[in-house]
């Protein structure tokens, strides 16, 4: 094995590692985050949710999906249409 | 303790005979039987959500667009959505020429007509007429564990398009709800028919008094088409994967992270777009039917949390996106959703979006110059900045009725990378701004 | 007329945190009372989907076992009591309901989800609980209702 194919199978491990580490950690501190049950009076809210318009929404992914090179990110990439 | 039911009024009869019509409706359209449905449970339990959008550009394009969504929740959480989109579109978009200081001709694609472009303008084919219909069908249910598993399909067909979809998610709550992570995987099959067939990438606009054989033509008889084509139809195939983390901060604040991988394989060319070919004074001397890399992988970052104030609601979000084609794009959107008295709200919103040329786009290729092997001077593949700012105003009708207005202003700003313009085109704006206006009225009952 | 406002204000918001701190006794009082009775009790918020659909099929269990000594006691856990009434006003609660804005009885109970509800013997203890409300659990927990109050 070259040296280079060893440093990329090295960083491929080590990125996994991180990776791993990172979502550890993540999850871990995301259990001290949030509220009781019985207080989600604001959240339970439809306004609170996070597509709280859906048709808002979709009417915009169609126009910015057929006007500029990216579309999707909230949800799946959008398309569908020939949109000249 | 009266138990007693009361009368149904005869406003409510009114609605319920309105959404049994549209249950129907919808539900003969996706191939679902509603009366099966209608006998074990009240079509009372369906909530329609309904929008008319009218975009429309200043001197181009124009669209409307309608769309009608019934969302019915089964006795155990289940939930079923359906939707129907129509939507029709007009008016003038551009080609991908650039401009001169004479008069232009194109050939329209079908290639039976021609178009006339005046001196100094931007080239707009104004031959463009389009209607859409689209369904789509989603199911979502609980499972054990904490679970959520949602399947849907979609489908759409244009004059010359046809798009096919299927998508699956799964979603698992932890930490009593406040944290979610979910997967999900989509999968797109479209097929193009454009007017004229597929022509021949980086071959020339023909014109209509030259009459090829050879090419695939519909109408049989006279072969009479603007390019040399290489085909009737073309596909492509789309492959989305999402992965989202959804957290809870505190009761008034959430949070969500999203990563998207798409990959698209197969015919990615704009089959209408041209690029003109200039000689050293900047003269067009004939026009190269555009093409794009066969696929195309991009990555998104999405980042959003909402934040609930005393009487307001703040929505931000963020997109970073980037792709082998070489785009990167950043979009920042922000609304804001202010509680006026009895549950009237206004909404302004803010959006901005910037993004980088993608590697092979160009406005123009000059004579004389190798043709490169794959190139675009579609204005929406270039360096570009947009914004849009809007208003929205909200008010309940009552019984679960509700109904909104939308107004929003659109710009976009096309921007020179860094391409000189010899000659005559020195005069030419080749990076045009477009400036658009969408309105919306949206009824939920 | 100002100064007998805050004090009318001031005397108000001294009752309401009255209410509060006593929310826990309160029900410990209900409780007590309904010894010998079998107990379901019922945690609700206005803003809780699944609330509202276990409002009737809650009545309906009232109606049909109080006879048998069964009652239905609910605590209610919204921050502000106003909305609790106005759901009250939409969906009648034939029960008793306690209002427990803080959250004290929730915490002690340790609330896993919203509905969340327990099945108390005549014993007083508690031998099962239930987290949401769907459907196709209704037969489940009226059977148990219906074991517990054959029980002596």
């Amino acid at each position: 094995m070259s040296k280079a194919k060893q440093m990329i199978k090295m960083n491929k491990t080590s990125m996994i590692k991180v990776a791993t580490v990172t979502a550890v950690i993540l999850l871990s501190g995301c259990s001290s985050l949030g509220v009781e049950p019985w207080q989600r009076d604001l959240l339970a809210k439809d306004e609170m949710a996070l597509t709280a318009a859906p048709l808002d929404a979709a009417l915009d992914d169609h126009i910015y999906f057929s006007k500029e090179a990216s579309s999707g990110g909230r949800g799946f990439g959008g398309g569908g249409c020939g949109c000249n | 303790m009266q138990l007693i039911q009361s009368p149904m009024p005869a406003q409510n009869s009114n609605k319920k005979a309105l959404k049994s019509l549209l249950t129907t409706a919808t539900c003969a359209l996706l191939g679902v039987n509603a009366s099966v449905e209608a006998n074990t449970n009240p079509l009372a339990d369906w909530k329609f959500d309904t929008a008319l959008m009218v975009y429309s550009e200043v001197n181009r394009v124009s669209a409307a667009e309608a769309i009608i969504a019934g969302t019915k929740t089964f006795k155990n959480d289940e939930i079923l959505n359906l939707k129907v989109t129509l939507d029709a579109l007009t008016g003038a978009s551009a080609n991908g020429a650039v401009g001169q200081p004479n008069v232009q001709t194109f050939t329209s694609p079908s290639g039976g007509s021609n178009y006339r472009v005046d001196a100094n303008k931007t080239p707009l084919d104004d031959t463009f007429k389009d209607t859409r219909a689209q369904a789509s069908a989603q199911w979502t249910q609980p499972l054990a564990n904490n679970y959520t598993w949602s399947v849907g399909g979609n489908f759409s067909k244009e004059f010359d398009y046809l798009s096919l979809g299927a998508n699956t998610n799964i979603a698992k709550d932890f930490n009593k709800k406040n944290t979610t992570l979910s997967a999900g995987l989509a999968l797109a099959y479209d097929q193009i028919k454009p007017s004229g067939g597929i022509a021949d990438p980086l071959t020339p606009m023909l014109f209509g008094n030259e009459v090829i054989s050879g090419t695939y033509d519909d109408e049989g008889g006279e072969n009479r088409s603007n390019k040399v084509t290489i085909a009737n139809s073309d596909n492509k195939n789309t492959v989305d994967l999402l992965f989202g983390l959804t957290q809870v901060i505190n009761r008034r604040m959430i949070v969500q992270f999203n990563y998207s991988f798409s990959h698209i394989n197969g015919y990615l060319n704009d089959p209408y777009k041209l690029l003109s070919v200039i000689n050293n004074n900047g003269l067009t001397q004939q026009y190269l039917y555009e093409n794009r890399p066969g696929s195309r992988s991009k990555h998104a970052f999405f980042a959003q949390t909402k934040y609930h104030f005393a009487h307001s609601i703040l929505d931000a979000s963020y997109r970073y996106m980037t792709d082998d084609w070489h785009i990167h794009s950043h979009t920042v959107d922000l609304h804001y959703r202010m509680n006026l008295s009895q549950d009237n709200y206004i909404e302004p919103h803010i959006r901005y979006y910037t993004q980088t040329a993608a590697d092979f786009y160009q406005p123009f290729l000059q004579e004389g110059s190798t043709v490169p092997e794959f190139a675009s001077a579609d204005y929406r593949l270039g360096d570009m900045d947009t914004y849009t700012v809007g208003i929205k105003y909200g008010m309940p009708l009552g019984s679960g009725k509700s109904m909104a207005f939308r107004l929003e202003y659109y710009h976009q700003t096309p921007k020179n990378s860094g391409f000189s313009q010899p000659g005559v085109l020195a005069e030419q704006n080749l990076y045009e701004n477009i400036d658009a206006v969408i309105a919306q009225v949206s009824y939920s009952f | 007329m100002v100064v007998f406002r805050s004090i009318f204000v001031l005397s108000l918001i001294f009752m309401a945190s009255l209410a509060q701190a006593n929310s826990m006794t309160e029900l410990d009082n209900a409780l007590k009372e309904a010894k010998g009775q079998v107990v379901y009790l019922d945690f609700w918020a206005s803003w809780c989907g699944p609330c509202r659909k276990s409002f009737p099929w809650l009545n309906a269990m009232q109606a049909k076992y109080q006879a048998q000594n069964f009652k239905v006691i609910s605590v209610n856990v919204d921050t502000d009591r106003s909305a609790a009434e106005k759901f009250l006003q939409a969906l009648p609660a034939h029960f008793s309901v306690i209002y427990d804005p803080k959250g004290k009885i929730a915490r002690k109970f340790k609330l896993k989800g919203m509905p969340s509800s327990y099945l108390i013997n005549k014993q007083g203890e508690v031998v099962s609980a239930h987290v949401g409300f769907i459907d196709n659990k209704k037969s489940q927990y009226e059977n148990e209702i219906i074991q517990l109050t054959k029980q002596k």
